[in-house]
């Protein structure tokens, strides 16, 4: 049986219901909304003249839930424009349409008695291949399911999304018993290949896998603050990006989800797992329900564990719950010795930083060893209780709760053998299982070895192979397999099989350098030799976050005009280098895609995004425009599709070229890269990957499908407005400049922009040259880095991290 | 001596241009159907004996672009014998053409001519379609380009009009035009259009369809001050001009019927009016907004009069700031607490269709003056660019 979902259906429209549905549309599947008819009509719809029979009255919950989720912030959607492909209705006039859906996902309240009453209806009108599927977080799939037909029960699964859907990327899966294998593995690949998600499966108990684990990490980081009498920022302060957790750490994570969420949780996870040896962990600590007593909910009650007010001067202040008085006082910065020491260790990753604190011997270390060791214990003694191996539990807490290293990748990195004894001195019960491991002479939870990565599987008592999936293409393991073919401190060309080569960036922040950009023609040498072509593209959160702009600010203060022009010409002559490249370049961008970066990813051949490319040119922002061939492509891209002759007829471009200066002077980023295709920096022809860990593989068979019958493109001429575009943008920034939008270097920095896009001193109607319009970004490049107020942008920006508008 | 009387000035509606109810009608359409209004209402006239049509619009492109004159002659019926020209002083083209038309009679060029102003701001946007400001214009000259919004930012800021004026103008402007409508007040000025809507019917199909449109749609009311104090400025940060205290942007037409004294005594109609003087006056095109405080002393002066001489004023409220500034300036804010000054509101509540909105007020002006049995009365508004106009007109 093959099953292919085209066409969903969301039950439940509140805000994960919502949320859900809008993620569908950005994978490209129509869905209908639909939740319950309201209870009864209020005199205020009596008023605006609403009956029973008022479908306005009717779909009022789904239509809230649509509105909700269409400003939703971060955005739910990749565009707005998305929002049409959702149907609202209600489950009394509308459950018609799931006759002809191919996936159900139930996210009703969390009531057995309602989601089996909604079943018993949908069961009658569904297809017979339709999936179904419920996003309960802590109802058994079994007891939903119990009086469901043989056959529905082969359909149904549980698939648990985290919040926000569009960018958490866990999913739990959850098979039931009797639920088809096949329609198990057709969702993993689904979930992963058009949702995007990362799938870990899950065995049918309380709260699955990440809220089990991830709530005994807060409240066993709670227990331990209360008995060693420690603070709340304290705490924050200590497991926090040093262990590889988000910057919100324990207590500003609890204030984000709001503590009614996590207490509930704490609640039902106490009364569900009655066998649990540490289930005394979930009782919550008396200031939690004190707390809930005062409504100090967090960030939606705008206090909870911490609280922001302003001081006698206006200033915010951060101010920290002291669970003993229950009154708040200013947080402080709190200092460890064993913490600062652990930060030096930043360079090397996180495990070092984890390991050097574990390692230390104040309070902070104290904290940390019992922190740890209760973590690796509880998470040691779930498997096989909620999943079958450790990868599934690292895998949820990476995913679903942002941690850098699961509790066994962290185990690892402190050192195995070590926690042990550790925990023996502190008088834990170490698990019998990882006694028998140690004993094996089993080390570590993953070892690398030739073929691959491993795992130690307890009931095997040995290590796995973990399988490769075919679709994840690994640069750093293709890397260890000696697949390299160049490499330099900034990038490095691999292998990836079939006749592809990949150019992955490592600076940081993958930001272009001298070395980045001279691995782009050593790169283009190679591959127009010895391959079919190339891909652009890395496994970083980031594509490429820009320039090098220290490097920039150091050639500028050293008045090293040559080598500045050097910079802006090899950069824009290796961008052009691929572009024209007889064998294909595909560009692969991802995440932060800003200045330098977003020029590289528009002079492929074509371009592979992934669905979360944040993509711009945001040059201004540091006092220069885009000097490596990015306002000559954006003139290339919005004007290519013009029709030949339209503009000898008359066709007016200046909205064109308005909106080209609109990108690059207000320096717009796209949220996501259907935007992108908005704004003109991606063809709306091309094809988006959803999966950030198959865009490469994506990337490579775009390579593999164009380089048959590959010819590079043909130079392009450009048409320009001349002086005309620059008459019209002078008269738009008198009326900013009047206004006070924007600053006279603003006005400076503009008019430079509009002078590249004008194609120089020529009339309206002239087509120019690539190269006409390259050696204008140049000049107008090098004339700003010479001004001062830029690199009192630059400096800024270098110090501060956000842009100075001088 | 030869004598240029208007016998009868009507408008059509103001419709919210994008939203109201002339979004989608065309120009040239709104002006043909006014001016068969017109003739309508006076069927002593014969046709053939109109001689020339002066139609004022501010941007003459698309359809009302080619020669819109002679368009509407033709599209109105009048004969091939009747001639038509374009005119084009921006914001005062409605009345400059009744002027210019009074002017080549008095002249003895002309015995009949239809004159008025005619916009699509839905369809022909602010600055036209094709704007192409000299490249070489020094940025120290006086700024000839400079945005509408932001001269009235100008005017409020050098000197010192406040938000809660400007704010309780714009209340006060809606409201007087919400009692006029209410009252029925512009029944008499106003020719009702056959306008246009475009619509999907239920199979999908997108029709056309007729529907009669015959009051003005951009009425606010009611409207708090509290509301309209949460407003932000479009044209500057930290401005105090908003949509709150603004003129809208309106589509709309209006036409005055002018002849000689003789040729009305002969078919046998009585005069309306007639317009005695006309002025322009130059200003800072970065304040165009002053321009009624030089050009209503101007045209008083020209005339031998005094503002006590004068019984009714229009003044196009093209912004708050601008308007109260030059009632201030002229000393005439008391008329406009009593109602001598846009008795039944102004073009923050009805609109501003640009090249249309001197015809507009003349004929709301006459009509008002004739209610209340008045002998003077004056239109003025400021101009783009720099400039102001105003036209005194005498009842008969």
């Amino acid at each position: 049986m093959s099953y292919a979902i085209k066409k969903a259906a969301v039950l439940g429209a509140g805000v994960m219901g919502a949320t859900i549905a809008a993620h569908l549309t950005n994978a490209g599947i129509e869905c209908c909304l639909l939740d319950i008819v309201p209870f009864e009509l209020t005199e205020a719809d009596k008023k605006k003249g609403l009956t029973e029979q008022s479908p306005a009255w009717r779909n009022r919950f789904a239509a809230a839930g649509l509105a909700g989720v269409t400003k939703s912030k971060p955005a739910s959607f990749f565009t707005k424009k998305n929002a049409s492909m959702i149907k609202i209705g209600n489950f009394e006039d509308n459950l018609g349409w799931l006759a002809d859906v191919d996936w159900i996902c139930e996210v009703v309240i969390e009531n057995l008695k309602i989601k089996q009453e909604l079943f018993a209806k949908v069961e009658k009108i569904v297809k017979p291949t339709c999936i179904i599927s419920t996003n309960t977080s802590g109802i058994p799939i079994k007891d939903i399911s119990a009086n469901f037909s043989a056959s529905l029960k082969e359909r149904f699964l549980g698939t648990h999304f985290f919040n926000p859907p569009r960018y958490m990327k866990l999913l739990e899966i959850i098979p039931g018993k009797e639920t088809k294998k096949d329609i198990v593995d057709y969702m993993v690949s689904f979930s992963e290949e058009r949702l995007g998600k990362g799938v870990v499966i899950c065995k049918d108990v309380p709260n699955f896998i990440g809220n089990r684990i991830g709530t005994y990490d807060l409240t066993n980081a709670i227990r331990i603050m209360v008995e060693k009498k420690m603070k709340i920022d304290e705490v924050d302060a200590i497991i926090s990006k040093a262990v590889g957790r988000p910057g919100t750490a324990i207590f500003g994570t609890l204030d984000l989800v709001g503590l009614d969420t996590g207490y509930h949780v704490m609640k039902n996870l106490y009364e569900a797992v009655k066998d649990d040896e540490s289930r005394d962990v979930f009782i919550p600590v008396d200031f939690l329900s004190k707390m809930m007593e005062n409504k100090w909910l967090g960030n939606k009650t705008k206090q909870g564990f911490y609280k922001k007010t302003k001081d006698d001067k206006g200033k915010t202040v951060k101010m920290v719950l002291d669970y003993n008085t229950m009154e708040y006082i200013p947080a402080g910065k709190p200092k460890f010795d064993s913490l600062s020491e652990a930060k030096k260790k930043g360079e090397e990753g996180v495990g070092a930083m984890a390991r050097s604190l574990f390692n230390g011997n104040d309070a902070a270390a104290d904290l940390i060893r019992e922190y740890f060791c209760n973590n690796f214990i509880y998470a040691a003694n779930r498997v096989p209780e909620i999943c079958d191996n450790i990868v599934a539990v690292d895998n949820a807490m990476k995913w679903g709760y942002n941690h850098q290293l699961g509790p066994f990748e962290l185990w690892d990195a402190v050192g195995v053998k070590d926690v042990v004894a550790v925990m023996k001195k502190l008088e834990k019960k170490v698990p019998k299982k990882i006694e028998e491991m140690l004993k094996a002479g089993c080390e570590s939870f993953y070892v690398k070895k030739k073929d691959g990565l491993y795992c130690y599987d307890f009931a095997a008592k040995d290590y796995v192979k973990i399988e490769d999936n075919q679709k994840i293409i690994l640069l750093p393991a293709l890397k260890d397999r000696e697949k390299v073919i160049k490499s330099n401190e900034s990038a490095t060309l691999v292998d990836i099989g079939d006749g592809v080569a990949c150019l992955e960036f490592h600076t940081k922040m993958n930001a272009v350098d001298d070395g980045l950009v001279e691995m782009i023609f050593t790169g283009c040498d190679i591959v127009e030799k010895d391959f079919a072509g190339m891909v652009v593209g890395n496994h970083a959160a980031n594509f490429s976050a820009g320039a090098n702009i220290f490097k920039i600010l150091v050639a500028c203060q050293g008045g090293q005009w040559d080598v500045l022009a050097k910079l802006s010409s090899e950069f824009q002559n290796a961008n052009m280098r691929m572009k024209y490249l007889s064998t294909p370049v595909v560009t692969a961008p991802a995440g932060l895609t800003l200045g330098g970066g977003c020029e590289m990813a528009m002079h492929g051949a074509k371009c592979q995004p992934c669905g979360e490319t944040y993509m711009g040119l945001v040059e201004v922002g540091v006092g220069v425009i885009p000097g490596g061939g990015g306002c000559k492509e954006i003139a290339l891209r919005l004007t290519e599709g013009i029709p030949t002759g339209a503009i000898e007829a008359g066709l007016n471009i200046q909205q064109y070229y308005t909106k080209a200066f609109e990108n690059i002077a207000l320096a717009k980023v796209s949220t996501s890269a259907v935007e992108a295709m908005d704004l003109g920096y991606i063809r709306k022809t091309e094809n988006i990957s959803m999966n950030r860990d198959q865009q490469l593989w994506d990337a490579k068979q775009l390579v593999l499908g164009m380089s048959r019958f590959y010819k590079a493109p043909r130079p392009a001429m450009i048409p320009v407005m001349g002086e005309n575009f620059r008459g019209l943008i002078e008269a738009a920034l008198y009326n900013m400049k009047a206004g006070n939008y924007i600053s006279e270097y603003d006005v400076h920095v503009a008019r430079k922009v509009a002078y590249i896009l004008s194609g120089g001193d020529c009339p309206e109607g002239t087509y120019v040259s690539e190269q006409e319009l390259l050696d204008l970004e140049r000049e107008a490049f090098l004339s700003l880095c010479g001004e001062q107020k830029t690199q009192d942008r630059i400096t800024h920006m270098l110090t501060t991290g956000k842009p100075l508008r001088n | 001596m030869r004598e240029a009387v208007i016998v009868e000035a009507v408008r059509s509606a103001g419709g919210r241009s994008k939203r109201g109810g002339l979004a989608a009608t065309r120009s040239d359409e709104i002006g043909i159907q006014v001016i068969k209004g017109l003739l309508a209402r006076v069927p002593q006239l014969d046709p053939a004996d109109v001689d020339d049509l002066i139609c004022g619009c501010a941007f003459p492109e698309g359809e009302q672009g080619m020669q819109m004159g002679k368009i509407l002659a033709v599209g109105a019926g009048l004969p091939e014998s009747a001639s038509g020209m374009t005119i084009n002083r921006f914001c005062s083209s409605g009345v400059q053409s009744i002027a210019d038309a009074t002017a080549k009679i008095n002249m003895g060029w002309s015995d009949v001519i239809i004159a008025g102003g005619c916009e699509s701001m839905s369809h022909i946007p602010m600055g036209g379609s094709i704007m192409r400001p000299n490249v070489d214009w020094p940025s120290d000259a006086p700024w000839v380009y400079i945005s509408m919004g932001m001269t009235a930012e100008n005017i409020a800021a050098n000197y010192k009009i406040s938000r809660e004026d400007m704010d309780a103008m714009g209340m006060e402007s809606n409201r007087r035009a919400y009692e006029a409508i209410k009252a029925g007040k512009f029944k008499g000025e106003i020719i009702p259009i056959n306008a246009f809507k475009y619509k999907t019917t239920k199979s999908g199909k997108r029709i056309r369809e007729t529907f009669v449109f015959d009051t003005d749609d951009g009425v606010r009311w009611p409207v708090s001050l509290a509301d309209m104090a949460k407003l932000k400025s479009p044209f500057a940060a930290g401005g105090s001009c908003t949509a709150a205290n603004s003129s809208q942007t309106t589509d709309g037409a209006g036409f005055a019927l002018v002849m000689t004294a003789e040729k009305a005594k002969a078919i046998g109609v009585k005069p309306l009016a007639k317009l005695t003087n006309y002025a322009v006056a130059g200003c800072k095109p970065e304040e165009m907004g002053v321009g009624p405080k030089y050009a209503i002393p101007k045209v008083l002066k020209q005339a031998g009069l005094t503002t006590k001489d004068i019984d009714l004023f229009e003044i196009n409220e093209a912004f708050a700031a601008q308007a109260l500034y030059c009632i201030r300036e002229i000393g005439i804010e008391d008329r406009l607490k009593s109602g001598d000054i846009n008795p039944n509101g102004g073009a923050i509540a009805l609109g501003h269709p640009l090249g249309a909105s001197g015809a507009k007020l003349t004929a709301q002006l006459l009509h008002e003056m004739k209610r209340r049995k008045a002998k003077r009365g004056i239109v003025s508004m400021c101009i783009g660019g720099g400039m102001g106009a105003a036209a005194i007109f005498e009842m008969l």
